[in-house]
C-alpha cells in the first residue's frame, strides 16, 4: 500500500516503525532533521514541507496514495490535510490524529469529512480503563465489542500455587480462556499442553471478560473489583479517563494543582470529587486517605511529576498505580520504581492508526512489549489453509488463535473445534510474522 | 459640569433626569382612579391635582436636567432608590388631597403610599370601607403598578431608557440574578408585563364568573377588579375590612392559587405557558423548593390550629393554607384573625415571612433561591472543614453559580437579618417610649412583616388591625423598612457608602 504519513514526531515515528517493512511510506514534516533521522533508520521517502498544503500533497502524488495518516501534534493541521486530501483524491482513506475529544464528537456526528479520527486522550482513557478492569494485569485489551479480552500478567510469588509448576493440561485454568504466549526473558513460548507457568514469566491470556477477572484473582489474589479511583492531574487525559470511569459507575477523585483548572473540572464533571492540591503533599494524601483507593492514576503532563507522585503514593500505601508516560525512556524508570502499569499515549495512538494500514480484514491490532508482539483480529478467508482443521491439528508457527467470533458471538475454541471460513480469529503473533499470518488465513 | 464630575463620581443630574421622566409618566396612572371617581360621582380633583403636581414636577426636573447623561451601575442604584421614594409620594398625594380624615396626615399618607407601591399591604386605615371608592381603587392600583416593578414597566413602555436598562432592572427585579427572555432587555420587560396583565385579566374573569354564577355574591365587579389588582402582585390591600374573610370559600381557594402563581418566577412561567417548555419548570430547583415549602408551611399551620382546637375540618384547612400561602408569598391577605392562634402557629407565620417566593416573582422577602443557595453554601462549608482541598462548585439547575453571586447571597441575608433585628429593636424601644402596647414578639413580627413586604403582623398590626396607633417615628421607620425590603436592601445600603459617591 502507498501511505502518506504527515508528521514525523513520536506518533509519526511509531507509525513508520510499524509499517515501513510492508508498505511504501512517504513522510512529511516541516523539520528536516527529524526526517533525516527517520530516513536513516527506515526505508521511507521524505518530503520536507507542509502536509496541509495542496501543492505539496499534489506534487508528492496524493492521487496514488491509498492511505493518508495525519498525525502531527496540531489537530487543525491534521484535519486540513485530510480534507485537502479528500478533495484532491477521494479514493485515499484518511486517518486523523486529534488531541481534542470534541473533534471526535463532531466526526461521529458526520460533520467532519474524514474517514477515521483517533483521539490520543480517548484512546489513552480506554487503555487505562482496560487495565483497571483487571487490576492485576499489565495490559488489557478488548475485542469483539468487549466479548473477548486479552490480558497480560506478570507471574509473581503471589500467584495462586495451583497454576505454578503444573502442566497447562493439568492446571485448573479458568474456563473460556487460553494462554496465548509465555514471555520468558527474551524468548517467547507459544505454549502446548505440556508447558508450565513459572514464577517470573509474563503471560498473555485471551478469554472472556469473566475469565479475565478470574485470571486476575489467580495471579494476584485479593485484588477484587474497583469502586474508588484517584486521578492525579486534570489535564485532557485526566479528564478523559475520569469521564470514562464515571460512565462505568466507578467513583473518581481528581487531584489538580491549578486552582482554575480544578474549578473548571469540578464544574465539568459533577460526579467527580475534585481537590485543589498537588499530589506531593504527604499530609494531604493521609488526610484524604488516598491510599484507600483501589487504583491511583497519574495523568499529569510531566513524567517526572508523575513518577514522584506515584512513588509517594506507593509509600503511603497505594495498592495499584497506573501512570501515563510521555517519553519512551521513562517507561523503564517507572517500571523500575514499581509502578504497576504504564500507558504511553503516543504509542496507543500509533497502534490505533496502524490498524488502518493493515489488511482491511483486520479489525483490530494491539501491540505488546513495545511492538514485539501483536494481537490481530482477522476474518478467515474461504481458501485459507487452516479452514476445516481442528485446533488440535493446527501447526504452530509462532502464532496462536485465542478466540473466535462466529456470527457475532465469541467462541473460545477447544481442541476438537473446527475453524470455519468467515470466523473472526483473535490471534497472538510476533510482529514480524503479521504478514505471514494474514496470508495464511 | 466638569467641577461636579470631579467632586462626585455619580452623575446625580443624569439620575434626576431619569427619575423625573419616570415620575412624569407614572403620574398618568392617576387617571385610573379619576375615571372611577367620575363613574361613582366622587371627587375627581384629588387625582387630577396629584397627577398634575407629580407630572409637572417630574417633567420640570427632567427638563431642567436635560443633556448628556451616563447611566452606569452607580447611577442605577440612585435612580432605583429615588424612583421608589418618589413613587410612594405620588401614591400619597391623592390621600392627602382628598382630605379623608383617616389619611390626611402626610406621614400616614406616605406610609400608605409606600405600602401600596412596595406591595406590602399593611394599612394605617382603621375602617377601610369608609374610604371613597376612587381612593380604594387608587390603593389597589398602586399595588398593581408596584408589583412587577415601575422600572420594568418603564422599560417595557418607554423607548428612552434603553441604555443601561439592564442595571436598573437588576436592582428592581427580585432575586440574585435576573433571567432574561430575550437578548434585548426591553423585550424581556415587555414579555413579563404581558404575562402579568394576562394573569390579572384571567383572575378578574374568574372573580366575575364567581359573582355572576352566584357562588360569591359579594364579589361585585368593583371588588373583583380591586382584588385582581392586588392578588397577582402578592400585595395584600383589600377593599374589605376583613380582607378575604368577606368572600366565599371558593373565592378564597382561587386567591390561594393566584397568590401561589404570583410567587413563581415570571420568566419561568413565561417559558412554561407561552413557549410551552413545561420541562424547564419541572426541573427548576427553586420552583420545586418553593412549592415544597408552601405545602410544608400549610401542613404545619393547619396541624397546629387543628390540634389546638382553634378551628377544625375544612375550615381549619382553608384558614391554615390561606394564611401560610398569604404569608409566605408576602401577600398579607387574611381569612381569620390569627392573633388568637397558638404561639407555635404564630412562630410558624413569622418564620414564613422570611421565606418569600421565587426570584423574578412579585414577592418580597429573602426569596427561596437565596435560601437554597445559602443551604448549599453551608453544606459545602461543612464538607470543606473536613476536606480543605476539595473544590465544590455550587450548582443551581445543573449550572454552576459564580462565587461572586454566592458571596452576594450570603451578605444579602446577613444584611437583611441585621436590618430586621435593628428594626425590631427600634420599634420596641419607640413603643416603650410612647406607651404603645407592643410585646417584643409583636415588634419582631412588625419588623419582619414590613421588611418582607407582607403587611399584617401580630398584635395591633394584625390582620384586622391597623398601624394607626404607632408613633410618627415608628411610622417613618416602618416606611423605611418597606422601601428597603422592596429594593432588596443592597441598592439603598450602597448609597450609604462613601466609596459610592467618590471615585
Amino acid at each position: 500500500m502507498k501511505i502518506f504519513v504527515i508528521g514525523a514526531g513520536q506518533v509519526g515515528a511509531t507509525v513508520v516503525q510499524a509499517l515501513h517493512s510492508e508498505h511504501d511510506l512517504t513522510v512529511f514534516d516541516l523539520d528536516g532533521e527529524r526526517l533525516a533521522a527517520l530516513s536513516q533508520r527506515y526505508d521511507v521517502s521524505t518530503v520536507e514541507g507542509n502536509g496541509a498544503s495542496r501543492r505539496v500533497l499534489a506534487q508528492a502524488g496524493i492521487k496514488g496514495a491509498d492511505l493518508l495518516i495525519a498525525c502531527t501534534s496540531r489537530d487543525e493541521s491534521n484535519i486540513v490535510a485530510a480534507m485537502i486530501s479528500k478533495a484532491c483524491s477521494p479514493r485515499t482513506t484518511t486517518v486523523v490524529r486529534t488531541t481534542n475529544p470534541e473533534y471526535l464528537e463532531v466526526w461521529r456526528e458526520g460533520q467532519l469529512d474524514v474517514d477515521f479520527i483517533v483521539s490520543s486522550e480517548v484512546e489513552t482513557a480506554y487503555a487505562i480503563s482496560r487495565t483497571i478492569g483487571v487490576p492485576a494485569a499489565r495490559q488489557t485489551d478488548v475485542f469483539a465489542e468487549g466479548q473477548v479480552q486479552m490480558v497480560e500478567f506478570d507471574v509473581t510469588a503471589k500467584a495462586d500455587p495451583s497454576i505454578l509448576g503444573a502442566s497447562l493440561r493439568d492446571a485448573r485454568i479458568p474456563p473460556d480462556s487460553r494462554i496465548a504466549a509465555i514471555i520468558r526473558g527474551d524468548g517467547v513460548v507459544i505454549p502446548r499442553g505440556d508447558e508450565e507457568i513459572r514464577q517470573g514469566d509474563r503471560i498473555v491470556v485471551i478469554g472472556s471478560p469473566q475469565a479475565a477477572q478470574a485470571w486476575g484473582e489467580l495471579i494476584a489474589p485479593g485484588t477484587g473489583t474497583v469502586r474508588d479511583v484517584v486521578v492525579f492531574g486534570a489535564g485532557r487525559a485526566g479528564i478523559a479517563v475520569a469521564r470514562l470511569l464515571i460512565e462505568q459507575g466507578i467513583g473518581v477523585r481528581l487531584i489538580e494543582a491549578s486552582r482554575d483548572r480544578a474549578r473548571y473540572v469540578a464544574s465539568e464533571l459533577p460526579a467527580a470529587r475534585v481537590y485543589h492540591a498537588t499530589g506531593f503533599d504527604p499530609d494531604f494524601l493521609e488526610r484524604e486517605r488516598i491510599a484507600d483507593a483501589e487504583v491511583a492514576i497519574f495523568a499529569m503532563r510531566d513524567d517526572m511529576k508523575n513518577h514522584f507522585a506515584a512513588v509517594l503514593a506507593k509509600v503511603h500505601g497505594a495498592r495499584f498505580t497506573v501512570a501515563i508516560v510521555h517519553d519512551a525512556p521513562s517507561q523503564e524508570v517507572f517500571e523500575h520504581a514499581g509502578i504497576d502499569v504504564t500507558v504511553n499515549p503516543r504509542q496507543i495512538t500509533a497502534e490505533e492508526i496502524v490498524r488502518f494500514a493493515h489488511d482491511p480484514r483486520t479489525q483490530q491490532v494491539v501491540m505488546l512489549e513495545g511492538d514485539r508482539f501483536e494481537v490481530l483480529d482477522i476474518t478467515t478467508r474461504r481458501d485459507s489453509e487452516y479452514v476445516g482443521l481442528t485446533f488440535k491439528e493446527m501447526p504452530i508457527r509462532g502464532a496462536l488463535i485465542g478466540a473466535l467470533v462466529r456470527d457475532g458471538q465469541a467462541v473460545f475454541p477447544r481442541g476438537d473445534d473446527v475453524l470455519r471460513p468467515g470466523d473472526r480469529a483473535i490471534i497472538f503473533t510476533e510482529s514480524r510474522r503479521v504478514a505471514e499470518v494474514e496470508k495464511a488465513l | 459640569m466638569s467641577r461636579r464630575e470631579a467632586f462626585l463620581a455619580v452623575d446625580v443630574v443624569g439620575a434626576l433626569h431619569i427619575v423625573g421622566t419616570l415620575i412624569a409618566y407614572l403620574s398618568l396612572a392617576t387617571l385610573v382612579p379619576a375615571g372611577v371617581a367620575l363613574g361613582y360621582g366622587e371627587s375627581v380633583w384629588p387625582f387630577l391635582a396629584a397627577g398634575g403636581i407629580a407630572g409637572g414636577t417630574g417633567a420640570g426636573v427632567a427638563l431642567a436636567t436635560r443633556g448628556d447623561y451616563r447611566l452606569n451601575v452607580r447611577e442605577g442604584f440612585l435612580v432605583v432608590s429615588l424612583t421608589w421614594l418618589v413613587a410612594a409620594a405620588l401614591g400619597a398625594l391623592p390621600y392627602i388631597l382628598s382630605g379623608d380624615p383617616q389619611l390626611d396626615r402626610p406621614i400616614d399618607a406616605y406610609f400608605e403610599g409606600m405600602s401600596g407601591f412596595s406591595t406590602t399591604g399593611g394599612s394605617i386605615v382603621v375602617n377601610v370601607e369608609d374610604l371613597p371608592r376612587s381612593l380604594l381603587i387608587w390603593r389597589q392600583f398602586s399595588q398593581w403598578l408596584g408589583g412587577i416593578g415601575i422600572i420594568v414597566l418603564a422599560l417595557a413602555v418607554l423607548p428612552r431608557l434603553r441604555v443601561g436598562g439592564r442595571q436598573l432592572l437588576e436592582h428592581e427585579m427580585p432575586g440574585p440574578e435576573i433571567e432574561t427572555l430575550s437578548t434585548r432587555i426591553r423585550d424581556t420587560a415587555r414579555r413579563v408585563w404581558i404575562l402579568y396583565i394576562a394573569l390579572t385579566i384571567v383572575l378578574f374573569g374568574i372573580f366575575i364568573a364567581l359573582w355572576a354564577t352566584g357562588v360569591d355574591e359579594k364579589m361585585t365587579p368593583f371588588h373583583a377588579a380591586a382584588h385582581a389588582f392586588t392578588t397577582i402582585p402578592t400585595a395584600g390591600f383589600s377593599t374589605k375590612g376583613n380582607s378575604f374573610e368577606a368572600f366565599a370559600p371558593t373565592t378564597q381557594w382561587v386567591a390561594i392559587l393566584f397568590m401561589v402563581l404570583g410567587g413563581i418566577n415570571f420568566a419561568l412561567m413565561y417559558r412554561t405557558i407561552v413557549r410551552r417548555q413545561p420541562r424547564a419548570a419541572l426541573r427548576d430547583q427553586e420552583l420545586r423548593l418553593y412549592l415544597a415549602l408552601l405545602v410544608l408551611g400549610s401542613v404545619v399551620v393547619v396541624t397546629e390550629i387543628w390540634t389546638e382546637d382553634v378551628l377544625s375540618g375544612w375550615h381549619a384547612v382553608r384558614a391554615g393554607v390561606f394564611t401560610a400561602v398569604s404569608t409566605m408569598t408576602t401577600s398579607g391577605f387574611s381569612v381569620e384573625d390569627y392573633n388568637a392562634w397558638p404561639a407555635l402557629a404564630l412562630m410558624t407565620i413569622i418564620g414564613l415571612m422570611f421565606v418569600g417566593g421565587s426570584a423574578g416573582s412579585t414577592t418580597g422577602s429573602v426569596k427561596v433561591v437565596r435560601h437554597l443557595l445559602l443551604g448549599k453554601v453551608l453544606r459545602r462549608e461543612i464538607d470543606q472543614t473536613l476536606h480543605p482541598e476539595v473544590v465544590l462548585p455550587v450548582r443551581l439547575n445543573r449550572t454552576v453559580v459564580e462565587e461572586r453571586t454566592l458571596r452576594a447571597v450570603s451578605s444579602f441575608i446577613l444584611l437583611y437579618i441585621g436590618i430586621f433585628v435593628l428594626g425590631a429593636a427600634a420599634l420596641a424601644i419607640d413603643a416603650a417610649r410612647t406607651g404603645l402596647e407592643l410585646s417584643p414578639f409583636d415588634a419582631v413580627s412588625v419588623s419582619a412583616s414590613m421588611l418582607s413586604n407582607v403587611g399584617p403582623a401580630l398584635g395591633i398590626g394584625g390582620p384586622l388591625g391597623s398601624f394607626e396607633p404607632f408613633s410618627d417615628f415608628s411610622t417613618i421607620l416602618m416606611t423605611g423598612l418597606m422601601w428597603l425590603g422592596r429594593l432588596e436592601v443592597i441598592p439603598i445600603v450602597v448609597l450609604l457608602s462613601r466609596h459610592y459617591w467618590r471615585s
